[in-house]
């Protein structure tokens, strides 16, 4: 069977149709996966449209995202430093990065639940790969992040963080993290178009897991029940992005988990997308 | 070379009702050894039932039936948003949807930015949209006004600039849900101007309207679609009266 739509731009790879031809369990999802990445000046615009919207008449526009995130560190940093009897200039930086990585991988998880849903008006009119819709949500997260993440200069300037060869480890981190939200957001994304509930679930989860991650408290606090910040995948997804930004190696254990996270989660993602790749339509 | 094949294609959409779409419900129906929940949940509509057409280059097809008759979905069946749940579609060519032509405006971006993102939704490249702009300029007569929020716009503005951003690219294949209608009768004038040069120059054209005239005047043969079948597919006179007739 094929179909062969033109809706597509000219650095959207007509040949990956969906519909063209059926290889296996992943091709199509594969395909979709393939087709959106070349998509990337679709949905880059997209994205960077969606802030310029909520922000557009605003005076500070997306430095009100900076704004408000730090006065939200300094709030809690000063508050919970005190609780947890730790010395500011350490205890900032930690929650800091923490909680700013914490915004991306929250923020990205709930927004994909809708990512469909939104786009329901273009989806039935226009035929694009489904993961230009999530990657839309994702390049969002990535600029809200990008102006909360800055923070860490002046905060490394007040606190004195020292440049270390290791802050160098914060790319790669960045781009793990940013892979793996991505399958994260196919597989919500796909759920919740299907299950109206998933959304609900998703928000409920991710609110109670902030408190159970090491966050706000650090993981050593946990004295010997270490083994509770360890199982908990998200510790590793954060410790990847905060350890090189406060001057240390991430553990080689966090890279590891991550990298299985990934690839077991793009496979999941993928076999989601092909199967429900011809129903998602009709599920909006 | 444009074309269209569709062999014995159905579309069944199933319909889920409040609670229905829920994870309780399929959880529930786990629970419960696959009774709860099943009787009268999966309502299905099928919107087109066994559709055999063959469209070929130069046709022009006009789509006539009640509301609710299909014409919709055959549309979306053609746009390839629709796959079809059973038989085969095989489409051939650049093909416009234009079933909603403010697709994707943002209202308080301006009129050129909504050109950029308007223009890249539909499929046109950045060379494209960047030779386009000019030719926007000329067709909406909306000068400065592309300068500022589109939400400051009138409906009439509104359409000119939705309107001049979906004909910018000639398609292969043309698919109208109902012509587009609304706007001062100048630009009316001018709009269909646009529409019938771009139809003439496409190798297929596909409409549905229920205006008898729109499809005698732009058609060269017509599909009549009753409940999601074909009741009548030719000439465009004979289908018209059976449409009427029926």
């Amino acid at each position: 069977m094929q179909l062969e739509s033109a809706t597509y731009g000219d650095d959207i790879d007509q040949n990956a149709h969906p519909h063209m031809k059926a290889r296996g369990p992943f091709s199509i999802g594969a395909d979709d996966l393939s087709a959106g990445l070349k998509a990337w000046r679709l949905w880059t615009m997209l994205g960077w449209n969606d802030i310029l919207q909520r922000y557009r008449r605003s005076v500070l526009g997306p430095f009100w995202i900076t704004l408000s995130m730090a006065l939200y560190v300094m709030l809690l940093g000063v508050v919970y430093s005190r609780i947890f009897k730790m010395e500011i200039a350490l205890y900032l930086p930690y929650i800091a990065v923490g909680l700013i990585t914490w915004g991306f991988i929250s923020g990205t998880t709930i927004e994909s639940c809708s990512a469909f849903v939104d786009s329901s008006g273009i989806i039935k009119q226009i035929r694009l790969p489904f993961t230009v819709y999530v990657f839309r949500v994702l390049w969002r997260s990535l600029i809200i992040f990008l102006h909360t993440i800055v923070l860490i200069i002046p905060i490394g300037i007040i606190f004195g963080l020292k440049f270390s060869w290791a802050d160098i480890l914060i790319f790669p981190g960045l781009i793990l993290l940013f892979a793996n939200q991505m399958w994260v957001g196919i597989v919500v994304a796909v759920l919740s178009a299907r299950y109206r509930d998933v959304v609900q679930l998703i928000a409920t989860a991710i609110q109670i897991a902030m408190f159970a991650t090491p966050i706000m408290w650090p993981a050593s606090s946990l004295g010997t029940a270490q083994i509770i910040a360890q199982v908990n995948p998200l510790y590793h997804l954060i410790e990847i992005v905060r350890s090189p930004l406060l001057g240390e190696a991430p553990p080689l254990l966090s890279w590891l988990v991550v990298i299985g996270l990934c690839a077991v989660g793009y496979l999941i993602a993928i076999l989601l997308l092909s199967r429900g790749n011809r129903r998602i339509v009709y599920w909006l | 070379m444009a074309h269209i094949n569709l062999r014995d294609a159905s579309v069944e959409i199933p319909v889920y009702a409040v609670g229905n779409n829920s994870l309780k419900t399929m959880l529930l129906r786990k629970a419960v050894g696959g009774r709860f929940g099943r009787s009268g949940s999966n309502v299905i509509i099928t919107a087109l039932s066994g559709i055999d057409l063959d469209i070929h280059d130069g046709e022009r097809i006009g789509l006539v039936g009640h509301n609710g008759s299909g014409k919709t979905s055959l549309l979306r069946v053609l746009a390839g948003v629709y796959p079809p749940t059973k038989g085969e579609v095989n489409v051939v060519g650049r093909v416009s949807p234009m079933f909603d032509i403010s697709l994707g405006m943002s209202v308080d971006a301006t009129g050129i930015e909504n050109i950029k993102i308007c223009g890249a939704l539909w499929g046109l490249s950045k060379q494209e949209i960047e030779a386009g702009i000019d030719d926007i300029v000329d067709f909406t007569e909306l000068g400065d006004y592309l300068n500022i929020p589109v939400r400051t716009y009138s409906a009439g503005m509104l359409l000119r600039l939705s309107f001049a951003i979906a004909t910018l690219r000639q398609p292969e294949i043309l698919l109208l849900d109902e012509v587009i209608g609304v706007g001062d009768a100048e630009f009316m004038k001018k709009a269909e101007g646009r529409l019938e040069k771009i139809a003439s120059r496409a190798n297929i054209l596909v409409v549905s309207s229920h205006s008898d005239d729109i499809i005698r005047r732009l058609c060269t043969k017509a599909i009549w679609l009753n409940q999601g079948v074909v009741g009548a597919f030719g000439e465009v006179e004979s289908v018209l009266s059976a449409y009427h007739a029926g």
